[in-house]
């Protein structure tokens, strides 16, 4: 126990950066099969959730957590809006956020950007505290009830490092899941939008592609065809410390300002 | 479960009552937030570790300002902040997924992290009134020298007890939680509300002369004032998401409890009492608002789960300021 605690003392010099990667998840491509899904477990070793009918359509994974790190999400729409009825798929997955709160919560160092730019929780520093898991604007993070530690998608740090494509890229079937340098991906992203607008489908669009003044852009970014609630992500998701200095100085001002009348009653005769 | 597409897929069968307007488009009405983790070991620690640095505080104000007058109180109070202060690290500890590895939250020095901030605080703190403690409790040198090295120290540790104070609430409004995100007025809701807690605490156990009684007493009544002026505004701010508090699952122990029992009641008692001098009341009043403390640290601690359990509340917060669609 002893070694082991001092390791994480030890900072030994972090490798060379790399090309940034990331995903591209072009929702009108999926077809619902659920093989990312299988390969992320398969690869990575993550326990089974158990199985349960949830009556949402094939959606039986429901959300992503410590053991799930790619997850299915199926929409049934038989008749909104004006468009005929369609059945929307996506492949949901950790942002990688390019200014990432779970990165900011950390207070152990335990969140680090790889040299992929990829945001990647240590296993071995991280203390379970929990703080990423409520700090994620996105629901990403989740700690385990069997390790006790936080955990999400890598980007599959392990095969990146071999010069191999992320077991869920790798595993789907119609290429709705695209793995490569953040910038040719986005240069995809928009021509592939382009595309669809060309061929009438007005609706898709980009989700996560560029920055805006509430948010970082991602390194997971989507092509999706209706509003992000559809698909349960967040409309304009805000970054949690955004404000903190001021609500540090609206905390403090507080406090010293009580401090000061107490000293003057303190010091009364 | 009422959802977009249900409702929608319910508009082919024309016995089923259709609303007419639009639905909110979500996925199934299922939140996409996680819930926070944290328990009775967190809300313990807000409420014990706000008594020791506001007692810690208080002390080292009594001790500059009041001269010699409250001598015995500034003794009291410090063991006290010592006190509460000792259950609080296995607290923190116990609430941690691996507690094996709690001493990786020394590992880094992070400002952007509340949560790094409040463990380098707390073990500066937790250092120094120690010292502060043991000082007072023998003579190890000359009165006068000794006298001062205590005050050096206190002063040294004002700062990061100041912190103790401070960051709780900033901690929480610095995530995703609807009911806490943002939140500018959780800072000194938290703290004022520690300060509060010390108040009384030290009313109970730290002062029998009537002089030191009486500022104690001044200093509760301000604090207690801040507190419940920063609880409006946050409930204010906090709007539609403070539902859980206002109107839904801690509603009862709000109003009764915290609103009541802990702010409202004291103050009567309080002035009932003021010149009568009735100890066994006054007595009543001081526990029902250390009680009323407790009860606002358990609620806003766990009102992060219901909030983040429900998906309105979700997509509120990360509504755009325009809608993209």
């Amino acid at each position: 126990m002893m070694p082991e605690l001092l390791d994480a003392w030890k900072r030994p010099e972090p490798p060379e950066p790399q090309e940034a990667t990331g995903f591209f998840t072009d929702t009108t491509l999926c077809i619902g099969c659920k093989a990312c899904e299988v390969a992320c477990k398969q690869w990575n070793q993550l326990p089974s959730d158990g199985f349960h009918w949830t009556g949402n359509s094939y959606d039986n994974t429901v959300k992503l957590s410590a053991s799930t790190w790619r997850h299915v999400a199926f929409a049934e729409q038989f008749e909104s809006n004006g468009h005929p009825p369609r059945w929307l798929m996506m492949s949901d997955v950790c942002k990688h956020c390019v200014a990432a709160p779970c990165y900011d919560a950390c207070p152990t160092g335990a969140i680090i950007y790889n040299e992929f730019g990829s945001v990647y929780v240590q296993d071995d520093i991280c203390n379970g505290c929990a703080y990423c898991v409520v700090a994620c604007p996105f629901g990403v993070l989740d700690r385990s009830p069997e390790d006790g530690g936080a955990h999400k998608c890598t980007l599959c740090y392990d095969r990146q490092k071999d010069g191999m494509t992320p077991a869920c890229a790798k595993a789907c079937p119609t290429a709705s899941i695209q793995f490569g340098p953040v910038e040719t991906l986005r240069q995809k992203a928009r021509e592939r939008v382009r595309e669809l607008h060309e061929r009438g489908e007005q609706d898709a669009y980009l989700y996560g592609t560029e920055s805006t003044p509430e948010y970082s852009a991602l390194h997971s970014m989507f092509l999706l065809k209706d509003h992000p609630n559809v698909y349960n992500l967040p409309e304009a998701p805000r970054r949690p410390a955004a404000q903190l200095r001021q609500n540090y100085l609206v905390s403090f001002a507080a406090a010293l300002g009580v401090a000061v009348a107490s000293a003057f009653v303190f010091g009364r005769k | 479960m009422m959802n977009a597409t249900t409702t929608e897929g319910r508009a082919l069968t024309p016995s089923v009552f259709v609303p007419s307007s639009v639905p909110e488009k979500t996925y199934y009405d299922l939140p996409f937030l996680k819930r926070p983790t944290w328990g009775w070991e967190i809300v313990l620690y807000f409420f014990l570790g706000g008594i020791s640095a506001g007692a810690f505080i208080l002390a080292g104000l009594a001790d500059f300002f009041g001269g010699n007058r409250h001598r015995q109180f500034v003794r009291r109070a410090r063991y006290l902040s010592l006190g509460t202060l000792l259950p609080c690290p296995p607290l923190l500890i116990a609430d941690l997924g691996r507690p094996a590895k709690f001493s990786h939250m020394l590992r880094v020095f992070k400002p952007e992290s509340p949560m790094n901030t409040g463990a380098w605080a707390l073990f500066a703190y937790g250092q120094l009134a120690g010292i502060v403690a043991v000082l007072q409790s023998r003579k190890l040198m000359p009165a006068r020298v000794q006298t001062g090295a205590e005050r050096a120290v206190s002063l040294a540790a004002q700062p990061f007890a100041l912190t103790i104070l401070a960051y709780p609430g900033v901690l929480l409004s610095t995530t995703s939680t609807p009911i806490w995100a943002n939140r500018r007025f959780l800072g000194p809701l938290i703290g004022m509300s520690s300060l509060s807690a010390a108040c009384d605490s030290l009313a109970l156990v730290a002062t029998d002369k009537p002089q030191t009684a009486a500022a104690l007493d001044t200093v509760g009544r301000i604090s207690h004032a801040a507190e419940a002026s920063f609880l409006a505004a946050y409930i204010r701010q906090a709007g539609e998401t403070a539902a859980p508090v206002t109107r839904g699952r801690h509603a009862p122990l709000f109003w009764a409890g915290v609103v009541g029992a802990g702010l409202i009641l004291p103050e009567l008692l309080r002035s009932k009492t003021r010149g009568t001098g009735s100890r066994k009341t006054s007595l009543l009043g001081t526990v029902l608002s250390l009680a009323g403390g407790l009860a606002l640290k358990w609620i806003v601690v766990h009102s992060g789960r219901e909030s983040a359990n429900d998906p309105s509340a979700n997509r509120a917060v990360s509504r755009a300021v325009r809608p993209r669609h």
